[in-house]
């Protein structure tokens, strides 16, 4: 698994690669904490994530608390299909606004 | 050992990875490339390989490593009856994940932000697959996977 951060626009945006286990997200999650410190909006690309277990879904769910303490949205962007239906299965899809581009995502942050 | 036992036995494919975490990646790839021969489609590929990245992830991180053993899976599995069957088989302490307590449906209501995340793992376990069940015999974990093969 690979992350990758930019800031475009003022939002941060994590680019993940990979497969999201419980072998991979502790690197995840620290990517991920370290680059929305501070930030209010963030975009997460998942389309080159084949795989996202529970323990992803954990690093999903801290980056939603500490985004919401500042009143800001996560946004998905390219979510695979069987992984839209377990976050729909678990109610997680409700907490994330989930887009098809990254430039979706901007416009709908900027918005 | 009755000849329907051993005939069931002689069916059952066996491959042994590792406990650790490092398995999990090869392990998943073991059992897509398993539920591609035996038919499955695509969807339900993914919710076994998520049951079996679950519940590989207790054993290793609670069953072995938590405790301070090594030890290994061994992964068996087999096609009968338009159903694939895959078990794993573990020497750590005995754990049986269908005793713990499931998340339900009010906590999927819940803002995300309260929820009790525990019991996540074993629920996509339960809910990815036909029927989970749970079995210790011969100072074994066994897990047991099984997945009706729609034809289509």
């Amino acid at each position: 698994m690979k992350v990758a951060e930019n800031i475009i626009e003022s939002i941060a945006v994590i680019e993940v690669e990979g497969n999201i286990d419980s072998k991979t997200a502790p690197e995840f999650e620290k990517a991920a904490l370290a680059s929305i410190k501070n930030q209010g909006q963030v975009i997460i690309d998942l389309s080159k994530v084949e795989f996202l277990s529970s323990a992803g879904l954990r690093v999903l769910l801290m980056i939603y608390r500490q985004i919401k303490v500042q009143s800001g949205k996560v946004v998905l962007v390219g979510v695979s299909e069987e992984i839209q239906e377990v976050m729909s299965n678990t109610g997680f899809i409700n907490f994330f606004i989930i887009v098809g581009t990254i430039e979706e995502g901007i416009q709908t942050l900027k918005s | 050992m009755n000849s329907r036992s051993y005939f069931v036995f002689m069916q059952m494919e066996l491959k042994t990875f590792p406990a650790t975490v490092d398995s999990l990646d090869p392990l998943r790839q073991y059992v897509k490339d398993v539920s591609q021969q035996a038919g499955l489609d695509k969807k339900a590929t993914y919710n076994l390989i998520l049951a079996v990245d679950e519940i590989a992830t207790n054993i290793i991180l609670y069953g072995y490593e938590k405790a301070g053993l090594e030890g290994f899976i061994d992964v068996l599995t087999e096609v009968s009856d338009n159903r694939l069957k895959v078990v794993f088989e573990d020497d750590a302490a005995p754990f049986d994940p269908t005793t713990r307590e499931l998340p339900d449906e009010e906590d999927f209501d819940l803002p995300l932000e309260e929820r009790p995340i525990g019991g996540l793992g074993i629920y996509l376990t339960i809910n990815g697959v036909s029927e989970f069940s749970y079995e210790y015999i011969n100072n074994r974990n066994r897990n047991i996977f099984e997945v009706d093969i729609k034809s289509p």
